[in-house]
């Protein structure tokens, strides 16, 4: 009998992800920094993870946007093929993936409880925008992922208990910095992603904005993230609160990415 | 060096050279052009957008009057903050946000939105079943005239719909007649109105109507309910021109023709019959078939399909998308500029 690799290669690079963060989250208590092994397993994992979602492509002949399950398998390999250049690039903050990997867990978990089925490929889907659309908004949401796990630093580490765990990183200020360059580069996406989705929009249901919940929500955050850049300019935040405002702006952006299509089914309900 | 701080509150502002630093004219500006205002304002649009999803009536003003302060911060802003003499790329952005928000603003009062219907071989004479309009909206759709020659479309296994193809035909500028074919993501877009397919669509039997008054015989199409959605409501009430006494019209026929089991197209039923009911009176009809009615001649020519078509007006779309893209772009370049003038990691000069 012919094994069937598409659950197959998923389940093995769960495996694998997991015992990356576990990995990288004993790191943290620990105090070791088993670097190298996490970058090899997140690798690993990710590679397995496209095979899965490569093999589904080919079997339904549409990518992963349809259905929930579709949609947190393909936002769990964004963000952790995005977090993992950032790990890969900038070593001074690998210990954040003691931050990052159980945000990840969550949506694994959420992914293992939905049903796999497929879903019917609507016909103003077979357009490029599609691609575009989503392309940047996964983008965005990775941008901002990177930031959170720089903020969870922070805000983990002026905890009384943290002794001095995530010492080695660059002080709070630096990282401060660093997560806000991650916000404004996410920024950029999230524009990106407002403005390709009015188009497609404009195109397949002859209005450009109509207030829906993905439309509202999605306005929403980035009414947010303008909000959290200018709270920076305008008062002297510190970095815990500028970490706090990373993560209302992502608990906001989270939300609308999954949430929205948890309750209303379709990604932009009622108007597909 | 450039750190959030020294902006902070717009103080400074009035210490700009060149102005008269006492000046009340530009003390206001400055004082409504503060950065503090600005985190406000962007809170009260939130405020103002969750209100106006969340309420059922139209909460226009509750958007419009965030908008609105939203442009006043940012002229003010913009005419008295140093920063943006300095950084040109920050500038270029709050200018495409005002640009974006004053767009908005003339689209909502010029755009149209409507809907029609028209059945295979009808043209469009201008007239909508429904429309919305701003009240600048220059009408110039009564001379719009195109042709709807036939579409199919096909559904997937569980009568889903899939691709529409709308065959539609027009007159150009120069005479000649034009032929495309619209539906799903592709518009008819005459003189800037952009007219699209809608799952709305149906069944539209035709009748002749010869009046017993003498008057000159009527041909017509009566569209039935939208269709596959109303499926076993194949029936609707009419009233000839010029007559008093409502009719029913219902359209019969046995076959499937969406088969949820299999793929299908929609099409015409391949036999079939109108059941015409005129007070206590009923009849079938077969195409080419009359029947005699107290007030005239009813005469049964065929059946046809009919789309319901949306129509969108909105000038401003090519400049609101250009508007768009120059803020994403001098965004971009703003950052770059900032974070190439210093690694993250090096710490700064300023005083955070
Ligand atoms: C309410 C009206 C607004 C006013 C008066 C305003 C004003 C300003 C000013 C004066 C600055 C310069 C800060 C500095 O570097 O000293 C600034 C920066 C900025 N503004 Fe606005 N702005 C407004 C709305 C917005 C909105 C809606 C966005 C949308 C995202 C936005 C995004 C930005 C960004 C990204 C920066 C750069 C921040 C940085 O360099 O870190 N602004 N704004």
């Amino acid at each position: 009998m012919a094994m069937d690799w598409e659950p197959l290669t998923l389940w093995v690079a769960l495996v694998v992800y997991v015992l990356a963060g576990s990995l990288a989250i004993f790191g943290g208590v620990l105090r070791t920094r088993p670097e190298k092994a996490v970058l090899a397993l997140l690798v690993l994992g990710l590679l397995l993870h496209t095979a899965s979602i490569a093999l589904r492509w080919e079997r339904l002949g549409h990518g992963p946007y349809i259905t929930m399950f579709e949609i947190l398998l393909s936002n769990i390999w964004s963000l952790l093929a995005i977090y993992l250049l950032a790990y890969w690039r900038i070593p001074a903050i690998r210990p954040t993936a003691a931050v990052v990997m159980p945000i990840l867990f969550v949506m694994m978990g959420w992914l293992l409880v939905t049903s796999p089925h497929e879903g019917h490929l609507p016909a103003t889907y077979h357009t490029v925008w599609l691609f575009v659309h989503i392309g940047f908004g996964k983008v965005f949401l990775g941008c901002a992922l990177v930031a959170v796990g720089i903020s969870g630093v922070i805000l983990l580490r002026g905890r009384r208990h943290a002794g001095n765990r995530f010492a080695s990183l660059p002080d709070d200020s630096r990282l401060d910095e660093l997560s806000f360059r991650f916000m404004a580069i996410a920024l950029i996406f999230e524009t990106l992603m407002l403005i390709a989705g009015a188009i497609w929009a404009q195109d397949a249901w002859g209005r450009y904005w109509a207030w829906d919940p993905l439309e509202t929500w999605s306005f929403l955050t980035w009414l947010s993230l303008a909000f959290a850049l200018h709270a920076r300019v305008a008062y002297k935040v510190s970095p815990r609160t500028g970490a706090v405002m990373v993560m209302a702006v992502f608990v906001l952006a989270f939300l609308t990415f999954f949430g929205v299509p948890f309750v209303s089914t379709a990604p932009h309900k009622g108007a597909v | 060096m450039k750190t959030g701080r020294r902006y902070a509150g717009q103080e400074q502002a009035d210490a700009l050279p060149g102005t008269p630093p006492q000046s009340r004219v530009w003390r206001v500006l400055g004082a409504l052009a503060s950065l503090k205002l600005s985190l406000v304002i962007l809170a009260a649009l939130g405020a103002g957008i969750l209100t106006a999803y969340l309420s059922a009536a139209p909460a226009t003003w509750a958007l419009a009057a965030p908008l609105a302060a939203f442009a006043l911060n940012l002229l003010a802003a913009v005419a008295t903050n140093p920063v943006f003499r300095r950084k040109t790329p920050l500038l270029i952005f709050h200018l495409a946000l005002i640009a974006v928000i004053l767009l908005l603003a003339a689209g909502r009062l010029t755009y149209l939105k409507g809907q029609l219907e028209l059945a295979e071989g009808e043209v469009f004479d201008g007239q909508l079943t429904q429309e919305e309009s701003g009240p600048w909206h220059p009408r110039r759709l009564d001379v719009l005239r195109f042709s709807n020659e036939g579409f199919t479309i096909s559904y997937a296994k569980g009568v889903r719909r899939g691709a529409t193809r709308n065959r539609v035909a027009w007159a150009a500028p120069d005479g000649s007649v034009q032929h495309a074919v619209i539906g799903d993501q592709d518009p008819l877009v005459l003189s800037g109105y952009r007219f699209y397919t809608t799952h709305n669509k149906g069944f539209a039997p035709t009748f002749t109507w010869y009046a017993s008054s003498g008057a000159a015989p009527v041909t017509g199409t009566v569209h039935l309910p939208a269709y596959p959605l109303h499926e076993h409501k194949q029936a609707l009430e009419w009233t000839p021109p010029g007559g008093k006494t409502p009719l029913w019209v219902m359209l019969q026929f046995d076959e499937v023709i969406l088969d949820p089991a299999k793929p299908s197209e929609f099409r015409l039923p391949s036999g079939h019959l109108i059941v015409v009911r005129a007070g206590e009176a009923r009849y079938e009809l077969k195409p080419g078939e009359r029947v005699s009615l107290a007030e005239g001649v009813l005469e049964y020519n065929g059946l046809r399909v009919w789309m319901g078509y949306t129509v969108f007006y909105d000038f401003t779309l090519p400049w609101l998308l250009a508007a768009c893209l120059l803020a994403v772009m001098s965004l971009a370049w703003h950052f770059r500029g900032k974070f190439f003038a210093r690694p993250w990691d090096k710490p700064s000069t300023g005083t955070s």
